[in-house]
């Protein structure tokens, strides 16, 4: 409040600006606003909401590049809302984003706990490292890899299963089961990173809270489930949200190994609307998938955000 | 403390960073900057720099004053492919030459982007004529629409029947005789198959060499086929004394679906019968990688693949006597398909006339030698007939090789893939109902009514 | 002076092994726990160790069933034959270049705007946020074909490393990121500094930055990793092969129509990864220290 007042008043602006009040604070922290947020804001409105505006206008129109585009009203949602594919389509994405990340927040979480209890130092970077490192692999690698891996009749894992008994499954080929090759593939790629922030989370627990509740008699589980589990509640929802909007977008991996198939069982709405579109040279219709793709998260964020205010828990 | 060190530790890595950052701009100012304006005339070219070094290296010799950019398209499908040339196209910036393989021929053709040829070919008669007598019709006739030339073809591959020759031998056989029938090849996949957990028979689910080739020799189509009227000009100016150009048109045509015809049926269920009764390994959809891998390690026994195959197998460390090739077996005809791969030029380019000269000219013989998809070995089969020769496979094999041309020259009904203007959507409803009938999901009667309906309604949105 | 080595040696391991004995646990469950993270931990490392091994073999035994761990005869070849057949250095460079200035410019104009929605007021700001959150949601492949308009015909950058650098430069999900951070930051940090005489900028760049330290390593992390994997975006802006990042590269091994070897384009893979795990393990004290100080909480 001191530093202020002593310079030189140039104009009407800075003196507006630089007045020693809360007044003349406030007005600077707005100012301050607009200057932080310009250039993200500017980018963002340039290279994602201008060409989505521009997107989403084209679901009005049949296009496909070669011929100007062609107003058709509502017929791209017409045909959107009547196509089984879509709902398929819908179908596969929601139970792949529940799957994956049902079984990343498990397992990482697990992984967590049990990694920060180790005393051995050596061990506990062993396993922090091991689980990081599929995080670092390429799409391409991961496909190729899993792809080969998931063969039914010459890959790894039917040939160990093979050795425990376990007859051949058709990991790839089979509509029930081609999901979770899918899902698995994806937390096996990204269960490092979930593992890292919850490991996080946890070694910042407050170490007196956890002691109190030893000595008032909580152990394993109950210990788990009324004081751990409720502290780390802010990182679970973290995890979680960053989860899933990563599971939404990160689908080159099974495009890669699948292509979707068989037939649709593992075609998901990114999937269906980039084929459309690139594939089948129907932009408007491809574009009308995701405007409704991004209506459909829009409600997913804002029910989760509201459903979480209930639960996750603030010191 | 640990804040203090670790801001720190932050502050160098940045400062790091920016040093790398700023001597990577100063080191690197050549990739930074937008390609410098040219005096001379630039083409920009749809084409793999690692190929076509040495004749683009000729052809500035003699054409001095153009310049060829290369525009590397690394998609690993169809629609990868089209998503950049497309992305090109519509931010008004497209390539003057690009290249397109049977797939998307008629795509090009049929929405104007593409160039035709025919009155430019008539221009250059003389010049051209010692090329199309060294081209099968079969290829030249796949690269036109409706009656005009737009591609002078570069490259094939039917697909012909590859043998893993060490599994034939263990399972004591000889190599087939060319007129070789379906009921043999079962046969030879059943006395291939479990030989250190081989499989008599692989495929991969797509458009090309998939189960398409089995259709074929059934005498079908899940398109009717038919020929374009026109192309007279093509056939009595450059084949006049070829008895193999008669009755030909002016290119292709698939003007309806039939996908659930008898023949189509029989053909789809000798192939689920062939996964059923274990010779033919899991189906998975793909590009081909793994397909190669297993031919190679010993895993299958027979294959559908082109003259591609001999370069690749070669690179690979395949010996040149551990695989050979053979016709498709025969079983109501002997019909082949195939695809055929050339450069196509810009509609509208500003340089359609330097664009034709460098097309013509990769087209000379010597020039096709000293491209690197034909030279050191064959990565694709090139479509001239003197070019398939015995020192072109003596070093990677296969014994075999005549096959590859003999397809074009001793079973002329060879046919293109079905690939009208909507191919790309055609061929994911193909492959996805071919997908649901091998893996069991539906029967092959009711994989191919659900494709005939899907296809039907496509052929309804044109 | 070999036996006093040789002492020293065995006195080595055998402390070593003393603090490994101490370090074995005692009690069944926690033997069970061990055993959980090892199975885990195998079955992460098992892909991985198919990927280097096959990548070392000759191309025709890439499928050899039962695959064997450990190659026997360490054939290079495959790794020679990726120098050969794509610029790969210069395709690295180019990945590092990009990687590293996104990520960078991401850290500025996140942490910036993060702030300003966590802790500033001005009209418009939540009307602004919502509009950053509804950006968040947009598959790359739904607006490239405008953005590449625009990158080509109105900037005139395609096929040059700013086409690749600049669209990315701000980030919905780090600001969202970020803002979670300063929210959580208490505000009697910024009456006592500024009772110190520090200005607004001051507060920001000297307080608040540095406690957001865990955000911006997670930020940067998920950032470097989306980016140096990214494939799709350089595939229809990039034309010339010298500026292709490496990820195109990698696709490039696979040789014409796709019939090259998986042995070659796990080589390239391999080689391409090095680095990066070399930064990881050089970063990754810093990253979990991060995390760990500032706690998550969301």
């Amino acid at each position: 409040m001191v530093s202020q007042a002593i310079q030189p008043k140039r104009n009407r602006i800075i003196q507006w600006l630089a007045a020693d009040t809360m007044e003349g604070i406030r007005r600077q922290r707005a100012l301050l606003g607009y200057l932080f947020i310009a250039p993200s804001i500017i980018g963002l409105l340039v290279f994602i909401i201008g060409p989505m505006i521009a997107t989403f206008g084209l679901s009005f129109y049949k296009w496909n590049v070669f011929r100007p585009p062609e107003f058709v009203n509502f017929e791209n949602f017409s045909r959107l809302f009547s196509d089984p594919r879509v709902f398929t389509a819908f179908r596969n994405t929601f139970l792949l984003v529940v799957m994956t990340v049902v079984m990343l927040e498990i397992i990482a979480l697990a992984l967590a706990l049990s990694v920060h209890r180790l005393a051995s130092r050596p061990l506990s970077y062993f396993f922090r490292t091991s689980y990081f490192l599929p995080v670092l692999l390429s799409g391409a690698a991961v496909a190729v890899t899993l792809g080969y891996m998931f063969h039914r009749d010459f890959g790894v894992i039917n040939y160990y299963l093979g050795l425990l008994g376990i007859p051949k499954i058709s990991w790839l080929t089979d509509s029930n089961v081609v999901l979770w090759s899918v899902s698995l593939t994806t937390v096996w790629r990204n269960l490092g990173f979930t593992f890292i922030i919850y490991l996080g989370g946890v070694s910042s627990l407050p170490t007196e809270i956890l002691e109190a509740a030893q000595v008032d008699g909580a152990y394993g589980w109950r210990r788990l489930k009324s004081v751990v589990l409720p502290l780390l509640s802010p990182t679970i929802l973290f995890a979680t949200v960053t989860d899933i909007i990563k599971m939404l977008q990160f689908f080159d991996e099974p495009f890669i190994m699948t292509r979707g198939g068989p037939g649709d069982a593992s075609r998901t709405v990114v999937m269906l609307m980039y084929e459309n579109a690139f594939g089948n040279l129907a932009f408007g219709y491809g574009s009308a998938i995701a405007l409704v793709l991004f209506a459909v998260i829009l409600l997913v964020t804002g029910i989760q955000f509201a459903l979480s205010r209930r639960w996750v828990f603030y010191s | 403390m640990s804040t203090k060190i670790s801001r720190r530790e932050m502050l160098k890595l940045t400062a790091a960073s920016a040093v790398a950052m700023s001597t990577g701009l100063v080191s690197s100012t050549k990739i930074f900057a937008a390609p410098p304006g040219q005096e001379t005339i630039t083409l920009r070219f749809q084409e793999n720099e690692q190929y076509y070094a040495d004749v683009v290296e000729a052809f500035k010799q003699q054409f001095p004053n153009v310049n060829i950019e290369y525009v590397t398209v690394t998609g690993i499908d169809h629609a990868e492919v089209a998503s950049k040339i497309l992305a090109q196209l519509a931010a008004g910036t497209p390539v003057d030459i690009g290249y397109a393989a049977t797939e998307a021929t008629q795509l090009y053709a049929g929405e104007g982007l593409a160039l035709p040829l025919t009155q430019r070919v008539l221009d250059s008669k003389e010049e051209l004529a010692e090329y199309f007598a060294d081209v099968s019709p079969v290829l030249t006739e796949t690269m036109m629409y409706e009656g005009d030339l737009y591609q002078l073809p570069r490259d094939f591959n039917a697909a012909n029947m590859y043998f893993n020759t060490e599994l034939l031998a263990k399972a004591g056989l000889e190599m087939p005789p060319a007129e070789w029938t379906k009921d043999d090849f079962v046969e030879y996949a059943r006395a291939m198959t479990g030989i250190d957990g081989s499989y008599g028979y692989g495929w991969t689910n797509r458009l090309w060499g998939s189960w398409t080739p089995w259709f074929f020799v059934n005498n079908t189509n899940f398109l009717v086929e038919e020929r374009a009227p026109g192309g007279e000009w093509m056939w009595e100016t450059f084949y006049a004394d070829d008895p193999k150009a008669q009755g030909r048109g002016g290119g292709w045509r698939w003007p309806a679906p039939q996908a659930n015809n008898p023949e189509m049926l029989e053909a789809l269920e000798f192939v689920v019968s062939l996964t059923r009764d274990g010779l033919t390994p899991e189906v998975g959809m793909g590009t081909g990688e793994t397909l190669t891998g297993f031919f190679t390690s010993g895993k299958l026994g027979m294959t559908p693949a082109g003259g591609f195959w001999s370069g690749n197998l070669y690179n690979q460390g395949m010996p040149k006597d551990a695989f050979d090739v053979q016709f498709w077996p025969a079983w109501k005809s002997q019909r082949h398909q195939l695809g055929v791969g050339a450069a196509w030029i810009l509609n509208g380019s500003q340089h359609e006339d330097e664009a034709w000269e460098f097309v013509k000219f990769t087209c000379k013989k010597e020039i096709m030698e000293i491209c690197g998809l034909f030279n050191p070995v064959t990565l694709t089969t090139p479509v001239r007939r003197s070019m398939n020769n015995e020192a072109r496979y003596s070093v990677t094999g296969p014994a075999n090789w005549q096959v590859f041309y003999a397809t074009l020259d001793e079973r002329p009904d060879t046919g293109p893939i079905p690939a009208p203007v909507f191919s790309i959507e055609m061929t994911d409803i193909y492959t996805r109902f071919t997908g649901l009938a091998v893996n069991g999901d539906m029967t092959p009667q009711e994989a191919l009514d659900g494709m005939q309906a899907e296809l039907e309604a496509l052929y309804a949105r044109q | 002076m070999t036996t006093t080595s040789t002492i020293r040696t065995a006195m080595r391991s055998t402390t070593w092994l003393n603090r490994l004995f101490r370090a074995l646990p005692r009690r069944p469950g926690e033997w069970l726990r061990l055993l959980f993270l090892f199975v885990i931990a195998i079955l992460t490392l098992m892909p991985l160790v198919w990927v280097v091994s096959t990548s070392l073999r000759q191309p025709i035994e890439s499928f050899s069933v039962p695959p064997e761990w450990i190659p026997v005869d360490m054939d290079f070849s495959n790794y020679n034959e990726v120098f050969e057949r794509i610029p790969f250095w210069s395709q690295m460079t180019n990945s590092f270049i990009i990687t590293i200035a996104v990520v960078a410019g991401q850290i500025v104009t996140a942490s910036l705007a993060g702030y300003a929605f966590a802790r500033l007021r001005f009209p418009g700001r939540n009307f602004l946020f919502w509009l950053v959150l509804a950006t968040m949601m947009i598959p790359g492949q739904a607006t490239i074909i405008p953005v590449f308009i625009l990158i080509s015909r109105g900037l005139g950058i395609n096929d040059t490393l700013w086409a690749l650098i600049i669209p990315s430069l701000s980030t919905a999900f780090g600001i969202f990121l970020l803002r979670q951070y300063f929210l959580q930051i208490p505000g009697d940090f910024e009456e006592a500094a500024m009772i110190d005489g520090a200005n607004q900028w001051q507060i920001f760049r000297q307080i608040y930055f540095p406690l957001a330290s865990p955000g911006l390593a997670i930020l940067a992390v998920l950032t470097f990793n989306a980016k140096w994997n990214d494939y799709f975006t350089p595939l229809v802006f990039m034309n010339t092969k010298d500026r292709f990042p490496i990820t195109l590269g990698i696709v490039d091994l696979k040789g014409y129509m796709a019939t090259g070897s998986i042995s070659v384009v796990l080589a390239g893979i391999v080689l391409s990864t090095i680095p990066v795990i070399i930064i990881y393990i050089f970063g990754q004290r810093y990253l979990i220290e991060g995390l760990m100080m500032g706690g998550i909480k969301g």
